[in-house]
């Protein structure tokens, strides 16, 4: 009773702020947003999958605020009803306050007391950060003060407890950032020069035997940015010291390492081209909140594998895929260290780059046609860290060591090499073509030791035809050719766009090839199956409503390179987001 | 607990009433230089419109890349000014520059990096669009429909 009622109210929120009242003179300013996802879980007889014992779940956040002036309070509240969603956080539990602040913002102040969002740099160093479909809320909870005493220099102080569920992680963190405007405040004409500096710190108690390394661990970044003319160089340096390191699951005192991270981008780009690289080597760059994960026996697995208490963000650096099939064998940057003996796998850290290229062949050239071409190229590739290592000291003590080389590899984790165009061929119809090629080394990345090299070449072609006014259709076909695993793999979509606030959508993705005598059968799906979905999603102004049915490809569910494992499921899906 | 919630709510039911003010923030556009959202976008009677990418986001392209092609036209008609916000993380955001200048996109582009603009809008997912004038939200979008170019042109005319 009480949940309909919460509800109801909610409701009754938000239809009351869609009424736009014109002409109020208060200077009280409210604004906020809700958004809910909900799932029911159903039977689903060909998978041989039984419903979880609480089939109905859902996400929801409402985040409201109050401005007067300067002054600005909010709060988020979170509930999840009757649990969350399939292998969110098990800390994500009931309805609760989530997150709340206090700030104060004028031209040169901007303070905050409460939960707050931040980065510095390019986030290796710090970062916290909300999302909502990874179930990553890592808000920080204290005090933030951002200073800009001229236009060219801005100074940031914080201190604050990372948010863990409802509850904040038993660690203290400090930060201080500045970034500065050089070349503005030296009146530097011709170049563009940059300069950025942070420091980190993390206080979290030992116990008293543990002298292997100290109790507060920081990190530091330099960042330098210069431009000049169409062409730019940016560098980042990021160095943390020695702090414990976790193997097989628990924290070990005696294997304590320091960590680095290297990032070198440049380009050059000018009207209808553009250029782009990335260079990036990583070691030992994991950072909690609390070194020691939690442990979830009933579901073994750790804090660790729910991005909980996360601190800091190492993207994985390739192109995020349209094709569906092309996000099955998803890269997750490889920046942790992980040393087991019982399976061999040794992992210090990443080394790497990425480059893009985009190219306007122009209306009416050769290879424009009359609306013109659009191409782009992309290439990654990441590869593990050379190192000696051992499991044994000198002692005959049971103590992990590595040493690594500085840009050396020896083992390939991952390429994508793709190339993509878009073309409008009439005023009514317009394509784009992909082709992809990804290495995937299984082993390395997830652990999975059969056949554990799976390369894949999908070919993605996707298309619009207006048929009037707002009523479109949307159709996309693809393939994946792979030489391994769940071997190959057909897909298709097609969209209508009734008119601009009505729509619906069916897929499906069929895989098929393997041999079935020489493959175990999958432990998280079977052979030889369908993943069908489809639905309707209705939107009007800033909120949109949708539905879907279909089935859940068991796997790894990823995000701006961060992944959440899903276990596959069937079930009727609701999506609803606005904001008022 | 769930009774304070409850009054909570309640509260902000009473409260419904508001017109949505764009939020004050600053961001970096892509030469590096820090822009503000309130400051630098307050022509008096220009419109303004947000709209919220990524390189990522196939529809958010087509949309920008429909944009683009009556962008000119746009201008003759209307005082205009369309800002890409691209909420491209420290994963994606250096393809930002290359992408818009390989797209020939004409449009001031504005780095989100840590989505603190996009939160402020409670946007869940883009693309999403928001149109200003005179410091005030006046129409808001979340969805690309293709083809609602030329019917967002009239939408946008009858705001004046």
């Amino acid at each position: 009773m009480n949940k309909i009622l919460t509800y109801a109210f909610l409701f009754s929120s938000l239809f009351a702020f869609s009424q736009e009242a014109d002409s109020t003179k208060t200077k009280l300013k409210f604004f906020g947003s809700y958004e809910g996802n909900g799932q029911w879980y159903t039977n689903d007889k060909n998978r041989k999958i039984q419903h979880d014992s609480v089939p109905l779940r859902s996400n929801n956040y409402l985040n409201f605020n109050v401005n007067y002036g300067k002054f600005t309070v909010g709060t988020q509240i979170e509930s999840y009803t009757n649990e969350a969603l399939l292998n969110f956080n098990p800390k994500f539990k009931g309805t609760d306050f989530a997150t709340y602040y206090a700030n104060y913002k004028s031209k040169k102040l901007d303070v905050t007391l409460g939960h707050y969002y931040v980065q510095f740099g390019s986030g290796m160093i710090l970062r916290t950060w909300e999302d909502r479909a990874l179930g990553i809320n890592n808000a920080l909870r204290g005090t933030k003060l951002v200073y800009s005493p001229i236009e060219d220099v801005t100074l940031t102080a914080l201190y604050g407890r990372a948010r863990t569920g409802f509850d904040v992680a038993n660690s203290d963190v400090y930060g201080f950032n500045t970034d500065i405007n050089l070349g503005k405040l030296i009146q530097l004409k011709a170049f563009d020069f940059k300069y950025g500096f942070s420091a980190v710190s993390r206080f979290e108690e030992l116990p008293e035997n543990v002298q292997n390394f100290e109790e507060l661990t920081n990190l530091f970044s330099n960042r330098f940015e210069f431009g000049f003319k169409n062409y730019y160089l940016n560098t980042e340096y990021v160095f943390k010291t020695r702090d414990a390191i976790i193997k097989e699951g628990n924290l070990d005192t005696d294997f304590a390492k320091e960590g680095s991270a290297l990032l070198v981008n440049f380009g050059y780009s000018k009207k209808g081209l553009g250029f782009d690289a990335t260079l990036r080597r990583v070691e030992n760059m994991q950072l909690l909140a609390q070194r020691s994960p939690d442990k979830y026996a009933a579901l073994s697995s750790t804090s660790v594998n729910y991005n909980d208490k996360i601190l800091n963000f190492v993207p994985s650096l390739t192109k995020q895929h349209h094709s569906n099939l092309a996000n099955i064998y998803v890269y997750q940057s490889q920046y942790q260290v992980v040393m087991d003996q019982s399976t061999g796998i040794n992992k210090f850290g990443e080394i790497g780059g990425q480059l893009d290229f985009f190219y306007d062949f122009k209306k009416g050239s050769a290879l424009g046609g009359e609306y013109g071409t659009k191409v782009n190229l992309n290439a990654s590739s990441w590869f593990n860290l050379k190192a000696k290592y051992r499991y044994v000291n000198n002692a005959g003590e049971d103590i992990y060591n590595y040493q690594t080389e500085l840009f050396q590899t020896n083992e390939k984790y991952f390429s994508d090499y793709n190339v993509e165009i878009t073309k409008k061929v009439s005023r009514n119809f317009r394509t784009a073509f992909t082709y992809i090629n990804q290495y995937y080394n299984n082993k390395q990345i997830q652990g999975i030791f059969n056949e554990y090299v799976v390369n894949s070449h999908t070919v993605f072609s996707e298309s619009t035809y207006q048929l009037s006014g707002t009523k479109s259709i949307t159709f996309g076909l693809e393939h994946m050719w792979a030489d391994n695993d769940r071997k190959n793999w057909a897909g298709g979509n097609i969209e209508y766009n009734h008119n601009e606030n009505w729509s619906v959508f069916a897929m499906d993705m069929y895989n098929y090839g393997f041999d079935e005598k020489t493959h175990t059968i999958s432990e998280t799906d079977l052979f030889d199956i369908h993943f069908y979905n489809f639905g309707t999603a209705y939107k009007n102004g800033s909120t949109r409503i949708a539905l879907n049915y279909g089935r859940q490809r068991g796997g790894l569910v990823c995000a701006g390179g961060v992944c959440r494992f899903v276990p596959p499921s069937t079930g009727l899906g609701i999506q609803i987001s606005t904001s008022f | 607990m769930k009774k304070l919630i409850l009054t909570l709510m309640l509260f902000v039911s009473a409260l419904g009433f508001s017109q949505k003010k764009l939020p004050s923030l600053t961001l970096k556009n892509l030469e590096g230089t820090t822009v503000s959202t309130t400051q630098d976008y307050n022509e008096k009677d220009k419109i303004y419109m947000f709209c919220f990418w990524a390189t990522w986001c196939a529809p958010c392209i087509q949309e920008l890349d429909a944009i683009s092609e009556v962008y000119e036209d746009w201008k003759s008609q209307l005082n205009v000014e369309v800002i890409a916000v691209s909420i491209d993380d420290a994963r994606t955001n250096k393809r930002v520059k290359p992408l818009v200048n390989g797209k020939g996109w004409d449009y001031s582009i504005l780095l989100d990096i840590n989505q603190d603009f996009k939160r402020s809008l409670g946007i869940s997912n883009p693309p999403y669009t928001a149109v200003v004038k005179n410091g005030e939200i006046v129409f808001t979008q979340n969805g690309h429909t293709p083809g609602s170019e030329s019917h967002l042109l009239e939408q946008l005319k009858a705001l004046k």
